[in-house]
């Protein structure tokens, strides 16, 4: 398949995901707002977008839109946060619509009516009086598309590459949310619940520990759970697997870089413990596990998207889009 | 429904006199539509209209906000064309893009109707669209132009002319077929009692166009469409042909040259491609040749090309055919490689080159269209009788600045046709006709084309850029 076509369906489905654990994280902070009575919980709103990697981002955009800017309102339509659930839902769309012809007829109008529908002022009324039911829009999207890409297309190369930016994203973003954990030097027990529920792990929490919500344990499940299919742990294995499908290469061996660091990322996860997180240090350690996983990311668009040559010298490519989208026209 | 509608001084395609009788072909269509309550109509069109929207059958607007999308307007009520009528056209456009293929292989070898003194050298040498690269080179199987969308109009008896011809990247095709899917939707048992001739069958003959021209014989031609991007306005009708003929689409940057060869870059390595649907203009095709700060293009290509490791359609160089004042000889073209009288007239036209005839267009400016030599979209175009008095006086500086770069026409009242109109009313609506012809092995020209309309009260531009909208044409089959 085309390197540029294998790259678009990777992005289009990191772009949902990425809206889906937005989504989850959002609601659950809208939540927490109205459980401790509090008008407009600054902490709260503040350690989301820590998780997010929007605290900068944010003080810009209330230099442009006002300081009283909702951070619900910022992340899940403002114009100027580059990564809001209605920027995704674009970005998500833009990229499906390069690749219209690889995708299912299903999957590109569904995708093109959320798309509409999360850019419509409906959308924008519908949060205002219940910002609960339009979340739950959004997370079922999300999940009809994921059962579309199980269902409507052929579980080919282009499949797996689908599937590689969903775990990708899905490693990314419950480490960032568990990184919240760290962002306050307490965690009352609401915290930790939250926690669990933006990853939509609570009930799975319960049936995997039967034990207390710990700081602890929470950690375990969301980095270590072997079958809980939002565990850093269990998105690497399936990464780890899909890869190798994609070469052909046997497990336990490698073909290419991504494939070699995927591979050492998930080792070393299959031998930690969460005794040997803490000796590292919690945030310490979720801040090299993501840099591991950015790196996969990088690895996998080097061997499959670029040319060896090119590997070298991409540098510059910013002002070449610009021009590549001028020229279009 | 049709009991107020003015026919007015213009040729209706459908009315023969106001309120009165309608031509034959028509007669069907009326009966099924006088049915309807305007309401019950304007539901469908929203219908479809929606459905369009869905489906992202859209074109990019330029110089709007980022990424804004319309659809394409779409009108319910169908252009019909008799057999008898079509054939005609058939056989005038077939002899037009036979004549405009000799004309391209001559210019670019002997020269011999230059040398012959129908048509000046100077004129064919300062096309905009000339390439002295292409002087002395066989394409393949001498084919020029591989797919045409000329543009036909009919004047005020409902004699059809040809505004202009395409032969570079004609658009429009991806909506004759989903108008006719609209259509079959919307009024499924009027389509089926109407012996309607099918258009569906485009994508095959195109990719049998395509394949003809593969250079490596003996396998599976690899065929490719090359679209300048997402941000094209036409980028939807590049993945809808791309996906229809089960060929892959590609950008510039998804195929490298080497040694002489073109290959697409894929997740398993590189593979090799033989014939290139390119809809990039010339310009942008490679920048080691053409413009250099094209990134749309693929470095070495025109080697490649050159060298006839690959084939492209349509062939570089065929713009010189799409200048207006290239135009203007066609019919001459016609009568001096076949020998034969034109089937379809030209509009009237007058070259600014021409000392009388610029004299003519300079005192009669309020009553011709002027357009640029090569513009098109509408664009670089003055209409005189609607003009003032300031562009007249701008347009009059350009010509006599620059007079090969401009024609004059007389205007030509467009035909008209019944159109669903704002505020519940259907009124005449001017249109013209873009069909789509394909030259492979054979002339495949595809029942109809995509009729375009003004949809503003008077406008006679049915440019989608300037407010204009589509209908579904209709070629019966008796």
């Amino acid at each position: 398949m085309l390197s540029r076509v294998a790259n678009s369906l990777y992005w289009l489905s990191r772009y949902v995901e990425r809206a889906e654990n937005l989504t989850r994280l959002v609601d659950v902070a809208h939540d927490r707002v109205l459980e401790t009575g509090l008008s407009n919980n600054a902490e709260t709103w503040q350690s989301a977008l820590y998780a997010i990697c929007s605290t900068e981002s944010y003080e810009e955009a209330t230099g442009i839109e006002g300081n009283d800017l909702d951070v619900g309102r910022f992340i899940t339509f403002s114009s100027s946060n580059p990564d809001s659930i209605r920027r995704c839902f674009a970005l998500a769309r833009e990229n499906a619509r390069m690749v219209r012809d690889q995708i299912s007829e299903e999957m590109w109008l569904e995708l093109n009516s959320a798309h509409l529908f999360m850019k419509s002022e409906q959308a924008e009324t519908l949060w205002l009086q219940h910002p609960g039911s339009l979340y739950r829009e959004v997370v079922k999207f999300c999940l009809l598309f994921e059962g579309l890409i199980e269902g409507t297309i052929l579980h080919d190369e282009g499949w797996h590459f689908i599937q590689v930016g969903k775990f990708l994203e899905r490693a990314d973003k419950t480490s960032r949310i568990l990184d919240m954990l760290t962002y306050e030097s307490e965690n009352d027990r609401a915290m930790l619940i939250s926690v669990l529920r933006s990853c939509s792990g609570l009930a799975a929490f319960r049936s995997e520990f039967r034990s207390d919500v710990t700081l602890e344990n929470v950690f375990a499940f969301l980095l270590f759970s072997n079958s809980f299919p939002r565990s850093v742990r269990f998105c690497l294995r399936q990464t780890d697997n899909l890869l190798h499908a994609i070469s052909g290469m046997p497990g336990g061996s490698f073909a290419n870089e991504a494939e070699r660091v995927t591979g050492s990322v998930l080792a070393q996860m299959n031998f930690s413990n969460v005794e040997n997180v803490l000796s590292i240090g919690l945030h310490q350690y979720i801040d090299d596990l993501q840099s591991q996983v950015n790196e996969i990311g990088q690895r996998v668009f080097e061997t499959y998207v670029l040319l060896p040559s090119e590997v070298q010298n991409i540098a510059g490519t910013e002002n070449w889009q610009l021009q590549w989208q001028q020229q279009q026209q | 429904m049709f009991q107020h509608y003015q026919k007015d001084d213009f040729f209706d395609e459908m009315f023969a006199e106001s309120k009165g009788s309608v031509f034959g072909h028509y007669r069907n269509l009326k009966t099924r539509f006088e049915t309807l309550s305007i309401d019950e109509l304007e539901k469908k069109q929203r219908r479809v209209d929606h459905g369009f929207l869905e489906q992202g059958i859209t074109f990019t607007v330029y110089g709007d906000d980022e990424g804004t999308e319309r659809i394409f307007p779409f009108d319910l009520i169908p252009r019909i064309i008799p057999d008898s009528e079509w054939q005609l056209l058939e056989r005038g456009l077939t002899q037009r893009i036979l004549a405009l293929n000799l004309f391209l292989h001559d210019i670019y070898h002997e020269e011999k109707i230059i040398k012959d003194g129908i048509i000046p050298g100077d004129v064919v040498k300062t096309a905009v669209h000339y390439r002295p690269e292409m002087v002395g080179v066989d394409v393949a199987k001498d084919i020029y132009v591989h797919i045409c969308g000329s543009d036909l109009i009919r004047d005020g008896d409902g004699k059809y002319l040809v505004l202009e011809d395409n032969g570079r990247c004609p658009s429009g095709v991806s909506y004759l077929l989903e108008n006719r899917e609209a259509m079959k939707r919307a009024f499924p048992t009027l389509y089926r009692n109407s012996a309607v001739r099918p258009v569906d069958q485009y994508p095959e003959l195109l990719l049998k166009t395509l394949r003809h021209l593969s250079p490596r014989a003996g396998q599976t031609p690899v065929c490719v469409l090359l679209t300048p991007g997402v941000y094209n306005s036409a980028y939807f009708e590049h993945t809808f042909l791309a996906h229809k003929m089960g060929i892959e689409i590609v950008e510039g940057r998804d195929l490298i040259t080497v040694d002489g060869f073109v290959y697409m870059r894929t997740t398993k390595g590189l593979v090799q491609v033989d014939v290139i649907y390119r809809r990039l203009d010339d310009d942008f095709l490679d920048p080691t040749v053409f413009r250099t700060d094209s990134v749309l293009g693929v470095p070495g290509l025109m080697d490649c090309y050159l060298r006839g490791n690959v084939a492209l359609a349509n062939a570089v160089g065929t713009g010189v055919a799409d200048d207006k004042v290239t135009y203007a000889y066609v019919p001459d073209m016609i009568r001096y490689y076949l020998d034969q009288d034109p089937i379809l007239e030209n509009v009237p036209t007058y070259l600014a080159w021409r000392e009388e005839d610029m004299k003519f267009m300079l005192g009669n400016l309020e009553s011709l269209v002027v357009k640029a030599a090569n513009e098109s979209g509408g664009y670089g175009m003055l209409m005189g009788p609607t003009s003032t008095k300031k562009e007249r006086e701008e347009f009059a500086e350009k010509i006599k600045e620059c007079p090969r770069n401009f024609i004059g026409q007389p205007v030509v009242s467009l035909s008209r046709h019944p159109t669903i109109c704002d505020e519940h009313q259907i009124e005449g609506r001017h249109v013209d006709l873009r069909p789509f012809i394909l030259y492979g092995d054979d002339i495949e020209i595809i029942p109809g084309g995509l009729t375009r309309v003004a949809l503003k009260k008077g406008s006679l531009v049915v440019n989608s850029s300037q407010g204009g909208g589509s209908k579904d044409t209709w070629v019966l089959k008796t």
